[in-house]
């Protein structure tokens, strides 16, 4: 097939600058796009990782005793039975941490008295034996607590830390003990506290400064926690009743004591927001900018299109007086285009490459993967090819006649 | 001369509409992106209390784990906060100026008055100094003195928002509150007060808006509180069986800033950590190696990475668009600007010098940067807006007004918009005046 490149270059050659400008616009335009869609892919990635439990189904009242008067061991067995009874409600415990929630406390744990055994952080969440039902995951190994082997709080007058059983995620079982059958192994605390894990559960995802640190392996402690400031209770719903006993469950609490205050009742559908918040964000804002870069990038190839066809209303008309149809005028500016888009793409590609690594040896982010690469040439090269396609049309609709007028 | 080329530029833009809003929207996009960009990062990079750069100093120490560094990502950095024995030590000892020690917990305030509903509210507990180190504004009354620390007294600041929401608004001064159930007397009320980061307490969130109540270090103590709010980290391994044995405990939950007006102090300031850390090295604490530092508010807030790698990817983002916006202009214009060539060669025959040529067409580039930074800047409004919606959040106010569109804002827009002009009108309108105005009188 005759491409007609000569004719192309040489009447590029004439407006070389246009063509340049077209060409830089794209190459910036390749290079904006591989990146931040490599980004949007990793955040995406990040957010949509699973949390192991019925996050949408469950919410959190955060509830503040602020007196000396607060009867913490009353008030915990009249909350939990009131929770525990609505109808609605599958189950709740109180917590001293919950999924995604802000409060953390986490300690490193070894699998043998070894001092030099490696250790591994956990994060502690303090729940009772309506742990596994509440947070909607399930044993894969041993068995669950009993309620006799609910510990009392921590306190000032019982500073005990010994713990006798407690429960490991799948994970932290794997990075302790090299498989997830820990069951009746011993495991010690930093402090050397030795205890039995009785049960491994399937992986559940950590506090907010778990995910964030990268530590999110988390172990059950089957104890209560108080102490004056807040406290957590989990409260998985059925499907669909969320809402409602969230407001039922705020009003009651709010008043059912005057010895704490209810400081928020949330979902933990609002703490994954909140979680992953700066990561939606930054895959909206590249996105947005994304589309706009594209939009700006066809406009400057139509207009640069449009342009030449229009300082050579002349050429064209000739042509077609000397035979060319209407598919060869096409052709020739399809293919004038695709040179300024191919060099464009060829600096875009260098540009792509410099600038993901740049961005990998920063900030941290992921290499640049050469899929995405390849998408992206393929990509900018269609959508160049779609916005030169009007104006060609264009140009095939000039007249022979027009070339014999301003003879 | 200038009227007549306006007049040139305003009968240009009127022949080719089309053309024209294609270029006045895409330089106004670009502007309105980086304006979006540039308004939060500056927003999060600033340092609120510039005027005391070179006086202002966090106290930190490293009493880390012997075997690892606190901080994976910074391994050269000591932990952010102190354990109490030393912050106590350095605080007594501090050769400063001023010094505030303190932390943050939750609690819940009840005004007096028979019916007043009790309400949380973040409070900071620290030391008298804390006002008048980081220029804290108050509307009724003020902070509380030294003597008061010791007792401690039951003195409280309350921020503006709280008396609003407790008193309506009132000088609350000498009113009674109980602040978890123990009675404070309100000494001071603060006008609206919000340091952008809080650099004073960065573990707590960079941008979380400041506390609401302000009481004396001390009752810290005196109440056995062991904070229920911040960050508290544990390095030693030895058990805790008593609130004195968490006193005493290497666990890091205090902030100590200190004030050091000269060069001399800081030098006094340095050799108090360095001889009380030989001396605690003695007795077997502190098991990394030797890491005092006083840290300036600039650097602290580069230490704790407060502006975020995600907001330096954005500005990058936003300044290659601009760049495609720009290419995108100056091939308009060139094409545009050639298209009046004829006219351009009977000016020039006419009399006209290139330089008069050239001061036209980079005229007319000019009104259309003002025009595109003007759509930019309203844009840019708009864009804040639905950043500030992404951010909205229940409990962290202040993230939302880091994106407030503000004088900043502006500034930033006219100088792009500068910037602009120049680097989209500069070459099509050299190009213009070098045109050899002969062969366009032809035709």
């Amino acid at each position: 097939m005759n491409l007609q490149l000569r004719p192309a270059l040489t009447a590029l050659w004439r407006n070389h600058t246009g063509a340049l400008l077209v060409a830089a616009q794209i190459g910036v335009a390749l290079a904006v796009l591989v990146n931040a869609a490599c980004i949007v892919h990793q955040r995406i990635a990040k957010m949509s990782r699973p949390t192991g439990i019925d996050y949408r189904n469950e919410f959190v009242v955060w509830s503040q005793a602020f007196t000396d008067r607060f009867d913490f061991p009353s008030a915990l067995r009249e909350d939990i039975s009131y929770l525990r009874g609505l109808p609605g409600v599958v189950d709740a415990t109180q917590a001293n941490s919950v999924p995604m929630g802000w409060s953390n406390n986490s300690t490193e744990f070894r699998a043998s008295t070894d001092p030099n055994a490696p250790r591994v952080q956990l994060s502690m969440f303090n729940m009772d034996d309506h742990a596994i039902n509440t947070l909607g995951t399930h044993l894969i190994a041993g068995r669950n607590f009993r309620p006799d082997e609910i510990l009392p709080p921590l306190t000032v007058e019982n500073p005990s830390e010994f713990v006798p059983v407690l429960i490991l995620s799948r994970d932290a079982a794997q990075k302790l003990y090299g498989s997830a059958n820990a069951v009746g192994k011993a495991i010690y605390d930093d402090a050397g506290h030795a205890a039995t894990v009785i049960g491994v559960i399937e992986n559940v995802i950590s506090t907010s400064w778990g995910v964030v640190t990268g530590s999110d392996q988390i172990v059950l402690i089957p104890r209560h926690t108080y102490k004056l400031g807040p406290s957590w209770y989990l409260v998985r719903t059925q499907p669909g009743e969320r809402d409602a006993l969230m407001r039922t469950v705020e009003e009651h609490m709010s008043r059912s004591n005057p010895n704490r205050v209810i400081q928020r009742v949330d979902a933990l559908e609002m703490y994954k927001d909140t979680l992953y918040r700066d990561d939606r964000n930054m895959a909206i804002f590249l996105l947005t900018v994304t589309v706009l870069v594209l939009i700006v990038t066809c406009v400057g190839i139509v207009g640069l299109v449009t342009f030449n066809v229009s300082t050579r209303t002349r050429q064209i008309g000739t042509r077609r007086a000397l035979g060319a149809r209407c598919r060869d005028v096409i052709r020739y500016f399809l293919v004038e285009n695709a040179l300024v888009t191919t060099t464009g793409i060829l600096a875009g590609v260098v540009l792509a490459l410099g600038v993901g690594y740049l961005l990998s040896l920063h900030f941290q982010l992921p290499r640049l993967d050469l899929l995405y690469l390849l998408a992206g040439v393929l990509a900018l090269w269609l959508i160049a090819l779609l916005s030169a396609w009007q104006p060609a049309r264009r140009a095939a609709t000039v007249a022979p006649a027009v070339a014999t007028r301003t003879l | 001369m200038i009227g007549y080329y306006l007049r040139l530029a305003l009968h240009s833009f009127r022949r080719n509409v089309g053309l024209t809003s294609v270029m006045v929207i895409a330089v106004g996009l670009g502007i309105a992106v980086c304006v979006v960009m540039l308004t939060i990062y500056h927003a999060m990079s600033g340092n609120p209390i510039w005027w005391k750069a070179e006086r202002l100093y966090a106290v930190t120490m490293d009493l880390g784990y012997a075997d690892k560094p606190f901080n994976v990502k910074h391994p050269e950095l000591p932990p952010p906060q102190l354990a109490y024995r030393d912050a106590k030590y350095l605080a007594a000892h501090a050769p400063a100026r001023r010094h505030s020690l303190s932390f943050w917990s939750v609690a819940v305030i009840v005004a007096d008055g028979a019916h007043a509903a009790p309400t949380p509210i973040s409070t900071r507990e620290t030391t008298a100094d804390f006002f008048a180190m980081f220029d804290v504004p108050f509307q009724y009354g003020t902070g509380w003195s030294s003597r008061e620390d010791q007792g401690p007294a039951p003195v409280i600041v309350l921020s503006k928002s709280m008396n609003d929401k407790l008193f309506g608004g009132e000088n609350s001064v000498g009113r009674t509150v109980r602040w978890n159930d123990h009675p404070f007397r309100v000494v001071g009320v603060l006008k609206d007060w919000l340091p952008m980061p809080k650099f004073f307490d960065l573990v707590s969130g960079a941008f979380n808006a400041p506390e609401a109540g302000y009481i004396p270090f001390a009752w810290g103590v005196t109440l056995k509180q062991v904070p229920n709010a911040g960050s508290v980290d544990c390095t030693s391994r030895n058990p805790v069986n008593s609130y004195d044995d968490f006193l005493n405990a290497d666990c890091m939950w205090l902030q100590l800033w200190v004030e050091l007006p000269d060069a001399a102090s800081r030098t006094q300031m340095q050799t108090l950590m360095d001889n009380y850390w030989s001396e605690q090295r003695k007795a077997g604490r502190f098991p990394r190696a030797r890491n005092n530092r006083l840290t300036n508010v600039d650097q602290w807030l580069r230490d704790n990475d407060v502006v975020r790698d995600d907001n330096r990817v954005l500005i990058g983002l936003a300044m290659a668009f601009l760049a495609i916006c720009l290419f995108n202009t100056i091939g308009v214009l060139l094409a545009k600007f050639l298209g009046r060539a004829s006219i351009t060669g009977i000016r020039r025959a006419l009399g006209a010098t290139r330089r008069d040529i050239t001061v036209q067409y980079l005229l007319e580039a000019g009104v259309l940067a003002v025009a595109g930074a003007t759509f930019g800047l309203v844009l840019a409004a708009f864009g804040l807006a639905a950043v500030r919606a992404l951010y909205s959040q229940p409990d962290r106010g202040g993230f939302q007004e880091l994106t407030h569109f503000d004088t900043t804002s502006v500034l930033w827009a006219v100088a792009l918009a500068a910037v602009s002009a120049l680097a989209a009108g500069c070459y099509p309108a050299w190009r213009m005046g070098r045109l050899p105005p002969a062969r366009y009188l032809k035709a």
